[in-house]
């Protein structure tokens, strides 16, 4: 936050209706602390420390009938394995529950990063998050694949049953490169795009909120009655973060649940 | 993949392009902690969670078993009270069609002595009515006898063989008698 306000701290708040960076990067990269260590890095290790916290804290002892706690522990955890891990892959699904679960909590503290006071800042905003997640779905998916099928898999995967002879060559190129070069990036890019746009909203307007409200107090000569209009982007702002609350859950669940698909149909190529 | 967007940087002369590219640090530190993550859920988290959930399924199934067992504990019990029930009903009919044919047979029996008697009662009366009339009728027999041998001595003025006379009178009232 304090890195936000000092990137907008040269805001044109007399002139602009909202505060913008000179570079949208200022809102997304750290200085490093140590050596290649910059906040990110840290943040990326807390996600990591406060999912195993979760699920030690959750399983250490757990109990016939659970605390709250545990219960809600348990509820993610059902859904992960009951609904998607066995609810979309089937009986085999199992196996690849521990994967999942891991993507799912990892994602998702991620995610909620982003309105957690005072971190402000979802991991999953940087592309090296996203896309190696995307990249391990993608290599499991088609190992999985071809491990199960051979080497027709690929028969399968570019030329789904039922295609012409005369179109095969075509239906195999876009194939090939909507499901083999595409799909990792459509995986990433829609995690990361969201949390983005998220990231973005939310800094700026509670930022920009925040510099007209405080300049109305001690600069009211200067930015005049428009500082009111302080109050409407901090107010959007806090609008936008319950909605940001529910982005970063969909989206957990929606990268665990595509992965379960794209794992679902190498092992079952009828679909 | 990877070069489009390197290209797409270099034309805009970085800025915001390079928001696309995972930096390396993050990439690095990204599959250690994911690492991490995995290792920790798939050795100790998902067996814990498993444990946890197969001693729930016990222990509700164990309570389900208990909870049929005394079920079929308490049915057993409440058939063997509408048994006992049931019998003792039947055993109280029975008593009750008993006493009433008890009764019945003491009843019968105390008519049937009760006329017995009064048959021997009335026998005994007609018996003792006849052996009377009998014996007043000898004695009226022999007064009547008497009284003629008497009145008749009065009236020959002398004595006659009473045991003769005593004979005829008794020969005549037979024949009237006849």
């Amino acid at each position: 936050m304090d890195q936000l306000i000092l990137a907008l701290e040269e805001c044109d708040f007399v002139n602009e209706p909202v505060c913008v960076p000179g570079d949208v990067a200022d809102l997304f990269v750290f200085p490093n602390i140590v050596g290649q260590v910059n906040r990110t890095v840290f943040l990326i290790f807390l996600a990591a420390a406060i999912v195993i916290a979760l699920l030690y804290f959750a399983f250490r002892r757990p109990s016939l009938v659970p605390t709250k706690f545990q219960a809600a522990i348990e509820s993610l955890v059902g859904v992960v394995r009951n609904d998607i891990a066995v609810g979309i892959i089937g009986p085999d699904g199992i196996k690849y529950f521990p994967y999942l679960l891991s993507i799912f909590l990892f994602i998702l503290v991620g995610n909620l990063f982003e309105i957690t006071p005072l971190v402000n800042f979802p991991i999953t905003s940087r592309m090296a998050i996203p896309l190696f997640l995307a990249l391990v779905t993608w290599a499991i998916f088609l190992v999985v694949g071809i491990r199960k099928q051979g080497l027709k898999y690929f028969g399968e995967l570019l030329w789904p049953p039922g295609v012409p002879t005369g179109l095969k060559p075509l239906v195999g190129v876009i194939e090939f490169v909507s499901t083999i070069l595409v799909r990792p990036f459509s995986l990433a890019v829609r995690l990361f795009a969201n949390l983005v746009a998220g990231h973005v909203m939310l800094s700026l307007l509670l930022v920009t909120g925040w510099i007209f409200i405080s300049n109305l107090v001690t600069n009211y000569g200067e930015i005049g009655l428009k500082g009111i209009a302080g109050f409407a982007w901090f107010g959007l702002g806090l609008g936008i973060w319950v909605f940001e609350l529910l982005v970063a859950i969909l989206q957990a669940y929606i990268f665990t649940l595509l992965s379960a698909v794209y794992i679902e149909s190498s092992i079952h190529p009828a679909h | 993949m990877l070069n489009v967007i390197l290209a797409a940087e270099e034309s805009e002369g970085g800025g915001g392009a390079d928001l696309l590219l995972p930096a390396t640090p993050e990439l690095i530190a990204g599959i250690i902690a994911f690492g991490i993550v995995f290792f920790f859920i798939w050795r100790w988290a998902v067996p814990a969670i498993n444990k946890s959930l197969e001693e729930r399924q016990r222990a509700i199934g164990g309570q389900l078993q208990e909870a049929e067992k005394t079920k079929a504990e308490a049915d057993g019990l409440l058939a063997d009270y509408r048994a006992q029930i049931a019998e003792a009903k039947a055993k109280q009919n029975e008593m009750i069609d008993e006493a009433r044919a008890e009764a019945e047979q003491v009843k019968a029996d105390i008519i049937a002595k009760a006329n017995a008697e009064a048959e021997q009662i009335l026998a005994r009366a007609r018996h003792d009515a006849d052996a009377e009339r009998s014996r007043v009728l000898v004695d009226a027999r022999s007064d009547v006898a008497n009284l003629s041998i008497d009145l008749a001595e009065r009236v020959v003025g002398g004595s006659l063989d009473r045991d003769m006379q005593l004979g005829l009178v008794e020969r005549y009232i037979q024949d009237l008698e006849r």
